[in-house]
């Protein structure tokens, strides 16, 4: 398993994690409307 | 339960008491930014911190901002971590010439996202594998960071009930900063020095190679140790210096260290409840958090060590001593060290797994089945039994919102908690940070339960283990169970432990799983992200919402939050979200062993 495919996969988790936040705060702020 | 057993959970229980309510208190000064005895010391330490690195500590972060903060840090360490790890070869404080071939690339993305997540799982042995360098600085910065970063977690959430329309959470920078400085570094710095006094090593030596009494040759591994031990069990990060960890005698070699160790593990967990309390202005909500965890922590300790000080119908029918005497622990002594025992090394193994530690002092896959069932229960309530530093404490948070809301949904009224209405977008939060957690152990648990990798070919080499790295032959398993030690129920319990343990970022294992291959370093490293920020993410979402609701005025029919009913009522969601939620996981590992223990001890 090569390092750089292993970088990726954290890589893209982090994103997928911001993503995942800017989610949470769409949905409380259509909550809140 | 022995009167030795006895005595030792009111001794524990009461030093735990006289902690929490000092350290609690101290805690809530530091993170509301008051000046402490501290401050003449590390003052000048902290403003420079903010001027290199261009923070303003005045900023309010609003919960995106500290959550985006708190991702790219962990994100950054972990790749750091990664490289160090990677490179160690060329690397300094290398005496035994470790390099890249003890630490493959799936091994080191395992032990840097063990790390960052503060779970600390080592698939691999410490001693034949990481340089002083690789312990000291690419894994130790992380047992600093990842303990700050989940108490700045839970400060943040503690803010948003705190704060009443307010737009901000706090800033992430300010309390990972504060949060080393004034809460970690100077128990750090007092509690190496016990170490040390208790016999623990601290040097850069080689390791040193003696000659036995029957003659044989048997290499002594040194190094930093006490330093590390003490972030290791005060940030419930629990990866040992030795690969057999806290049983080890150069880790925990007396008695009384093994009190001591007892004592910091869960010091912060429990402390941290009482800022909770300081922090909203009602040092009773607190106490009421503090009860529940305790209330679950006792029960699984009386079953645990109860369960082992019991043995088992093999070792009787094997006609081995099993009652305790006065020169004789009794019991099911096997992989108990003797100079603990059955009370000490079950007391152990229900503090670390309910702190989310993972140090061990005896090896879990040796307990009874009901023994064995207490840790691996603990983590799979999500770690909230005084849990780890911070992490405890937005855990059991959660469960207090989801048992605000079942007891709003009994009495018909809209569901408060700390004079916050608990609405929609609150249980949505709580309920996504649960699930995350059981999708996360039991898919991946009935995943490798179940996977059969070729022995030949490419695919062979996703659960191999490098045997070749440390002068073996490398071991092709094929199918994900052929690395265990065991076949039936009790195998099952070592990849649901392992599982529990990565999702829950414990970091202790069952052991009897030879987990350093790439099917297991990379799925357990999934479990630990996803057991870790999967479930930050949507908590600091509640906070963000929390905050900034203005606060309702208590009236008559206000469910009380600070009272022992209440206490009782979030022990019994844990439970039952717990039991509902593992309870054909837990039947199909140890609850089957104890039953067919018993039915073999009937033919």
């Amino acid at each position: 398993m090569s390092d750089l495919i292993l970088l990726a996969t954290a890589i893209g988790f982090f994103l997928v994690a911001i993503a995942y936040t800017h989610g949470c705060e769409k949905l409380r702020r259509g909550g809140s409307q | 339960m022995t009167l030795q057993a006895t005595l030792l959970l009111i001794f524990h229980f009461a030093v735990l008491l006289l902690i929490t309510k000092p350290l609690g208190a101290y805690m809530a000064r530091v993170f509301e930014g008051e000046r402490t005895p501290l401050h003449g010391v590390f003052g000048g330490l902290e403003r420079a911190t903010y001027r290199v690195l261009g923070i303003d500590p005045n900023e309010d972060m609003q919960w995106t901002t500290y959550c985006v903060a708190m991702l790219l840090f962990s994100l950054a360490s972990l790749v750091f971590t990664y490289g160090a790890l990677r490179l160690q070869g060329i690397l300094p404080l290398n005496p035994q010439h470790f390099g890249a071939a003890q630490m493959p690339a799936h091994l080191a993305f395992n032990t840097a996202v063990s790390f960052t997540t503060n779970t600390n799982w080592q698939a691999y042995s410490p001693e034949v594998t990481i340089s002083y360098f690789s312990n000291m600085v690419a894994l130790a910065i992380h047992n600093w960071a990842s303990a700050a970063v989940g108490i700045a977690i839970a400060i943040a959430l503690i803010r948003g009930f705190a704060r009443k329309s307010a737009n901000g959470i706090g800033n992430f920078w300010a309390d990972v900063v504060r949060c080393t400085l004034y809460v970690l570094l100077p128990i750090c710095f007092v509690g190496a020095l016990v170490f040390v006094a208790s016999g623990v090593p601290q040097n850069f030596a080689r390791y040193t190679t003696f000659t036995t009494l029957e003659g044989a040759k048997q290499t002594i591994a040194f190094g930093p140790v006490a330093s590390q031990e003490i972030i290791k069990q005060l940030g419930t990060n629990g990866g040992g210096f030795f690969n057999a960890n806290s049983s080890h005698p150069f880790e925990n070699p007396t008695w009384f260290s093994n009190l001591f160790t007892l004592m910091v593990i869960w010091s912060i967990p429990a402390s941290i409840t009482h800022t909770f309390g300081k922090m909203v202005g009602n040092a009773k909500q607190g106490w009421a958090v503090f009860g529940a965890m305790a209330a679950l922590a006792l029960a699984g300790m009386l079953i645990c060590i109860s369960a082992e000080q019991a043995g088992t119908s093999h070792l009787d029918a094997a006609h081995i001593q099993t009652l305790a005497t006065a020169t004789q622990p009794g019991g099911n002594m096997e992989g108990k060290e003797v100079r603990f025992g059955i009370a000490a090394s079950g007391l152990f193994a229900d503090v670390t797994t309910g702190a989310s530690c993972g140090a061990v002092n005896s090896m879990h896959d040796s307990y009874t089945p009901l023994g064995g069932l207490v840790p691996l229960f603990n983590m799979l309530t999500g770690e909230v039994i005084f849990g780890g530093v911070g992490a405890g404490l937005y855990g059991m948070l959660m469960f207090a919102v989801l048992a605000v809301f079942i007891a709003g949904l009994m009495v018909g009224r809209t569901p408060e908690y700390i004079g916050k209405k608990i609405e929609k977008f609150e249980v949505q939060m709580a309920m996504l940070a649960t699930l995350v957690l059981a999708a996360s152990v039991l898919f991946l648990t009935a995943l490798s339960s179940t996977l059969d990798l070729p022995k030949q070919g490419a695919l062979a080499a996703l659960n191999t283990w490098p045997g070749s790295a440390y002068g073996g032959a490398d071991s092709i398993y094929g199918a994900a169970t052929g690395n265990l030690n065991n076949a039936g129920p009790h195998g099952f319990s070592e990849i649901l432990y392992a599982y529990a343990s990565g999702t829950g970022n414990n970091g202790s294992a069952f052991a009897g799983i030879s987990a350093n291959t790439p099917w297991y370093n990379v799925t357990i490293a999934l479990a630990m992200l996803i057991g870790r920020f999967l479930m930050i993410v949507p908590l600091l979402a509640m906070a963000g919402a929390l905050a900034k609701k203005n606060a309702v005025a208590t009236s008559s029919g206000t469910f009380p939050t600070d009272t022992a009913t209440f206490a009782g009522l979030l022990v019994g969601v844990v439970l039952i979200v717990g039991a509902l939620t593992y309870f054909p996981g837990l039947s199909l590992g140890p609850i089957v062993e104890h039953y067919q223990m018993l039915a073999l001890a009937s033919h």
